[in-house]
């Protein structure tokens, strides 16, 4: 889109990007569905049908693996953009130098002061909000890591449809998320157990609603009352910048 | 990539949970084959350790044939993970298990292990089998007691140095300089009792959950500091045989297969045989087509208990349990938890106390009482808070002092 006279467009995030994000949004919110469901089946299937035409346990383990495994992709794809990709490399946004620094703590001075001081460039994407989604992608990473610990032993035999490097690959991977969930889960006993990584993987979930809610939040606050135009870059791809006084067009 | 480094990788920088290998190859098993019988013909030559009843005798005079003995071979055999040709070794092994002396120590427990082996509605070919080993030494069920039963335990140990398995149940009390619990005339302490023990052992078994990860006795706030075997005794070849009680026939699987190929079996990270604790409860579990359809019991004695539905919604832990009562049974194949009714508490798990058996679903448990427990709590803190409130007067106190009175005319 062009546009507007009085303000110039920047391009912020490309096509796959935006894909990626409207996946995972659908893919969070179904995984915490089913997810719960999973904890807790808290709606029952009908009792009079027969076994056969139920499977509503199965269904809700379907779909919360399959998102799991779109997350795993998407992941990866995200990983190699945020080093490698040509519009935008946020992991030099995330270096612990002076310039990020100041950068951060003049954004979450402008987010404390409710938008009266702003000594940052809202061009393009900041430190404070490259932090906020690297911590996002550390707990989704944990995440997967604890899921694919628990779906793993589904796979008990060693066996799986595509191989025996893909059980053996996801013990290698994360096997070592028991000892480090039952260290985090408090524990008297001796060793570790499953039970703990499946705590971890509860908590976590909760903590992310937590990150989701603050995200909304935030870039529709930005949106709506800084007038910054944020929600339209994850939409369109593009910021739309008002130009100052005595800058070239 | 080598098998060598491709196993030392993975040792690296895995925990190694369960990973079960069923089919190692035919030339593994081969000579596997060769190398147990070579060794049971040199079982044959030695003498039985004790005068005890010949194991075909034990056998028929409890009623059971030997067509039985062969139904029980081959069950076993499927049990330890060994491909059928092993049946014939196996029954020879079980005739040989009075070959290897056992002791038996009892620690902070309720002597269930043992009650699991000796209250069988009439003994069973595992509960023979465990009958006829060289039980040279156990606390619980020998006539000797006192210095008698001591000095008992010293011969045992001297007579058969390096050569007894010994068999722990029961849960070590570290606190309080381990005086939580001792045991015989001397009054020496559970840690001291089995460092003695284990000693001139050739393995350590540690059976129950109390031995092997503290249990009960360990669950929060964990009164008497109390740990599993493997956290006390290093340097000994340790297997763990969890749950409560343990089942009889992993201990025989176990002994059987050190009888049988004079190793133990392969062990996952938490040194539980993988050919018993390899899987879930859940993975073979006579409902778990229930579980996937969405039929659960939602209360106690509903249409769906009748109908034998999922225990899930009323706490069943088969899913994050690691067993194999749900392929095995308890007693003989009779029945088990799930069986009966009613949910798994995952007993063979650590924690199993805090985080397994509190029947409800894992997202509605209240896991431990408020921070480890109500008086512990509110005495730990308040004694914190007096510290803080103490340093604050002291320091008060002595900048005043220092300072010296107010000059006159002024306020306090």
């Amino acid at each position: 889109m062009k546009a507007k006279p009085g303000y110039r467009q920047v391009k912020r995030r490309t096509g796959a990007l935006r894909i990626i994000h409207w996946t995972n949004v659908i893919g969070m919110i179904a995984a915490i569905i089913t997810g719960l469901y999973i904890a807790d089946p808290y709606y029952q299937a009908f009792i009079a049908d027969s076994a056969v035409d139920k499977y509503v346990m199965a269904w809700n383990r379907w779909i919360h693996f399959m998102f799991a495994i779109i997350f795993d992709v998407t992941s990866i794809v995200v990983v190699y953009l945020t080093f490698f990709s040509r519009v935008e490399r946020p992991w030099t946004k995330v270096i612990p130098n002076k310039k990020n620094f100041i950068e951060f703590f003049e954004v979450l001075l402008n987010l404390l002061t409710l938008n009266t001081r702003k000594k940052f460039n809202s061009e393009h994407n900041d430190s404070f909000n490259i932090a906020y989604f690297f911590l996002f992608h550390i707990l989704m990473i944990w995440m997967l890591l604890t899921g694919l610990q628990m779906y793993v032993h589904g796979l008990g035999s060693g066996l799986s449809s595509i191989g025996n490097w893909w059980p053996w690959m996801l013990h290698l991977v994360t096997d070592w998320t028991l000892p480090v969930s039952s260290w985090m889960a408090g524990s008297t006993a001796t060793g570790s157990n499953i039970m703990d990584v499946r705590i971890a993987h509860h908590t976590t979930m909760w903590l992310l609603i937590t990150w989701v809610v603050f995200h909304i939040y935030y870039q529709f606050w930005r949106t709506i009352f800084w007038k910054e135009g944020d929600i339209s870059i994850i939409v369109g791809g593009s910021k739309y910048v008002k130009i100052e006084d005595g800058e070239n067009k | 990539m080598s098998m060598e480094n491709e196993e030392s990788v993975k040792k690296l920088f895995t925990a190694e949970s369960a990973k079960v290998d069923t089919n190692k190859g035919d030339a593994y098993y081969e000579e596997l084959y060769a190398s147990c019988q070579e060794r049971i013909e040199d079982l044959k030559k030695l003498a039985p350790l004790n005068n005890r009843v010949d194991f075909t005798e034990s056998i028929e005079d409890q009623g059971l044939g030997r067509r039985d003995f062969l139904q029980w071979a081959s069950a076993t055999t499927a049990m330890l993970m060994l491909p059928a040709s092993f049946t014939p070794l196996v029954a020879e092994a079980a005739v040989l298990m009075n070959r290897v002396p056992v002791i038996w120590v009892e620690l902070q427990d309720c002597a269930g292990n043992s009650e699991a082996l000796l209250r069988s509605d009439g003994p069973k070919i595992d509960e023979i089998i465990l009958d006829i080993i060289s039980l040279e030494f156990h606390e619980t069920l020998q006539a000797a007691s006192g210095h008698q039963a001591e000095k008992q335990m010293d011969e045992a140990m001297e007579h058969f140095k390096g050569k007894y398995l010994l068999f722990v149940e029961g849960a070590v009390p570290l606190g309080m300089n381990g005086q939580f619990g001792t045991i015989g005339a001397k009054g020496e302490t559970f840690v001291e009792h089995l460092h003695r023990a284990a000693e001139g052992a050739a393995a350590v078994v540690a059976v129950g959950s109390c031995a092997t990860f503290g249990g009960i006795p360990a669950a929060a706030p964990n009164p008497t500091d109390a740990v599993g075997v493997m956290d006390v005794v290093k340097g000994k070849p340790l297997i763990n045989i969890p749950a409560c009680p343990a089942n009889p026939s992993n201990m025989v699987g176990v002994i059987l297969h050190y009888v049988l190929t004079g190793t133990i079996p392969e062990l996952d990270s938490l040194l539980r045989p993988k050919f018993a604790f390899g899987y879930r409860i859940h993975d073979n579990c006579e409902r778990r087509a229930h579980f996937d359809a969405g039929e659960y019991v939602e209360e106690w004695g509903d249409e769906g208990a009748k109908n034998n539905f999922c225990l899930y919604k009323v706490g069943c832990k088969g899913p994050m349990t690691f067993n194999n009562c749900s392929i095995i049974r308890y007693n003989e194949g009779v029945n088990w938890p799930i069986g009966v009714g009613r949910g798994c508490i995952g007993c063979s798990e650590p924690d199993f106390w805090d985080k397994y058996a509190y029947e409800r679903p894992m997202a509605n448990a209240n896991i431990k009482a408020p921070t480890g427990g109500v008086e512990k709590t509110v005495d730990e803190f308040g004694l914190g808070l007096l510290t803080v409130a103490s340093i604050g007067i002291g320091i008060h106190a002595a900048a005043s002092a220092i300072a010296g009175k107010r000059e006159d005319g002024g306020e306090y």
